[in-house]
């Protein structure tokens, strides 16, 4: 084997391994009320040790995606809580954020690269959820500004959750898991995929981060903040037009829209199928 | 209170959650929603789960969301699934109405609020008769016939297959761990505390034992997926044909599209009225 590069089968080994165990984490975790105690919520918001865990020891990217889509089926498909283009904001940042977390750690036997890189991983992860949810809300409630105590709280719930989730499930549930568990599996779960331990000679070439990857990471977040809003609504539709907002015309304007798109989408599915149909 | 809370924490075994979530997954083939063609429900998927994001009238809002409890009561979705659904849709919007009011909101807040949140009510109560109500093959196959990537639809087959065995195991390994352990008393306030965490290290550290077997199993399926071929598969449109060749639009299909859309006109009607 060439040094320390994994094959293609090896890769989807890793997307495999950490699509089903981060997906039943999920599972759990989306089933498992959570409770609070006063303003503070206590949640088990993610068991996301498992493909920060994974992406320190093989394959960042795959493991990364690997627990993305794990995330998408298992715990939104399965139990039907899709929420379509929106969901593709989540995808990518969790995907960025363990990539990066994962990215960042050349020895996975030092402790303390693996907490720092887990933590980090989580606070990039939060902070692109927080800042896409604040937007969000923005746009998705029209007369954002004119609703009495509404910017404040939102900035303040937003924020707020998001600082609980990086202190309390950041270190309670990705910090000191993966600072358990990394050094170890180290050494034991390489030799069941058939690839060696990540070490100083096997580790990704190219640096640690370079300014490519960053800048793809940056790109990604932007698609997530377009999709989000994409997903929450139109805005600019109802920006452009705003007089049509009160009337009642507007609905049927925004149905026959709503038709002619979905006409458009047939089209296209009839032309994709006749050239299939041609073409075998 | 005290009944109260050991009554939920009795339902909440992880037999009940498997339980609930096969049954959603598997239970269900033979609803009138999961016999409709899945391109179908996704192009109709497509129009409920955009449209109310446009609109802001109450009543029409009102009719669609009736529409798609409807839709969601004739899929037979697990009752655990909807009582997500509604404690997310509640809590959020409620929370948020709560925390504005305490930064000096008033009633006049609760308006948007109410529209938002049936507005979220509606779309995701569609998404839950499409994604929860098809069987997963038929979804994936759905998926692949709109062009997305086969990674996704491979994902999805293969959860729902792994997913029963991995639940399995995880059980069967958090109870070895828990005979071998020694738990702490849950007298007291503290020590529900202590004991809270205890279980929750013991459900971390039963994820080092499940990791290993689940590396195992993964090399195993990828072995033997490269052995069929599925690389090559990916790319060959042949191998596409035949796996898409079992869908078909019946007259089911369009009766629900037309019974969708007289509903939705007949809201916007009633809508003019009112």
């Amino acid at each position: 084997m060439n040094a320390g590069k994994m094959t293609q089968s090896q890769k989807m080994m890793v997307f495999v391994l950490s699509m089903s165990l981060y997906g039943l984490a999920t599972l759990f975790t989306e089933l498992i009320p959570s409770f609070q105690v006063g303003i503070v919520e206590f949640s088990v918001e993610y068991f996301l040790f498992i493909p920060l865990t994974l992406a320190m020891l093989f394959d960042p990217l795959s493991a990364a995606l690997g627990a993305a889509t794990g995330e998408l089926v298992f715990s939104e498909i399965m139990l039907g809580q899709f929420g379509g283009l929106g969901e593709l904001e989540k995808f990518l940042t969790v995907t960025i954020g363990v990539y990066i977390a994962g990215r960042l750690v050349k020895n996975p036997k030092n402790r303390k690269m693996v907490a720092a890189a887990s933590i980090l991983g989580v606070t990039v992860q939060q902070a692109m959820g927080c800042v896409v949810d604040i937007l969000k809300v923005q746009f998705a409630v029209e007369d954002f500004e004119a609703v009495a105590g509404l910017p404040e709280s939102v900035f303040f719930t937003e924020g707020f959750a998001c600082l609980n989730d990086i202190l309390f499930s950041g270190i309670l549930f990705c910090m000191l898991p993966a600072m358990y568990l990394v050094p170890k599996l180290y050494g034991k779960i390489e030799p069941l995929l058939g690839v060696k331990p990540r070490d100083e000679k096997t580790v990704l070439e190219g640096g640690v981060l370079t300014p490519k990857n960053i800048l793809i990471c940056v790109a990604g977040f932007a698609v997530a903040i377009v999709a989000e809003l994409l997903a929450s609504g139109g805005y600019e539709l109802i920006d452009w037009e705003a007089a049509w907002a009160e009337s009642t015309g507007a609905f049927v304007a925004a149905i026959v829209v709503a038709a002619v798109a979905a006409l458009v989408v047939i089209g296209i599915i009839r032309n994709r199928a006749s050239r299939t149909a041609q073409s075998r | 209170m005290h009944k109260l809370t050991e009554n939920i924490l009795d339902k909440f075994s992880i037999d009940f959650l498997r339980n609930q979530v096969l049954k959603n997954a598997y239970g269900n083939d033979d609803t009138v929603i999961a016999k409709l063609d899945p391109r179908v429900l996704l192009v109709w998927y497509l129009f409920f789960g955009l449209v109310p994001w446009f609109l802001n009238d109450v009543v029409l809002l009102l009719g669609l969301f009736l529409f798609v409890a409807v839709t969601t009561k004739a899929a037979r979705i697990a009752p655990l699934v909807l009582f997500l659904f509604c404690l997310g849709v509640f809590s959020q919007t409620g929370y948020l109405f709560i925390v504005a009011l305490f930064f000096g909101g008033n009633t006049q807040t609760i308006a948007p609020i109410l529209v938002m949140t049936l507005k979220v009510a509606v779309v995701s109560l569609a998404s839950i008769t499409v994604f929860s109500g098809l069987d997963p093959d038929r979804l994936a196959n759905g998926l692949i016939w709109f062009g997305c990537p086969e990674q996704l639809s491979f994902s999805i087959s293969f959860a729902y297959r792994i997913l029963p065995v991995l639940m399995d195991e995880f059980q069967n390994i958090l109870l070895s761990c828990r005979l071998r352990g020694n738990p702490p008393t849950r007298k007291g306030f503290f020590g529900k505390i202590v004991w809270l965490g205890y279980q929750v290290k013991l459900v971390i550290q039963s994820f080092y034992p499940l990791m290993l077997n689940t590396a195992k199993r993964s090399r195993t399926t990828v072995e033997a997926l490269e052995i069929k071929g599925y690389r090559y598969a990916l790319q060959n449109p042949e191998v596409k044909r035949m796996k898409l060749s079992m869908l078909k639009v019946g007259r089911n299909d369009g009766i629900f599209v037309a019974l969708s859309v007289c509903w939705v006109l007949g809201c916007v009607a009633l809508s003019a009225v009112v």
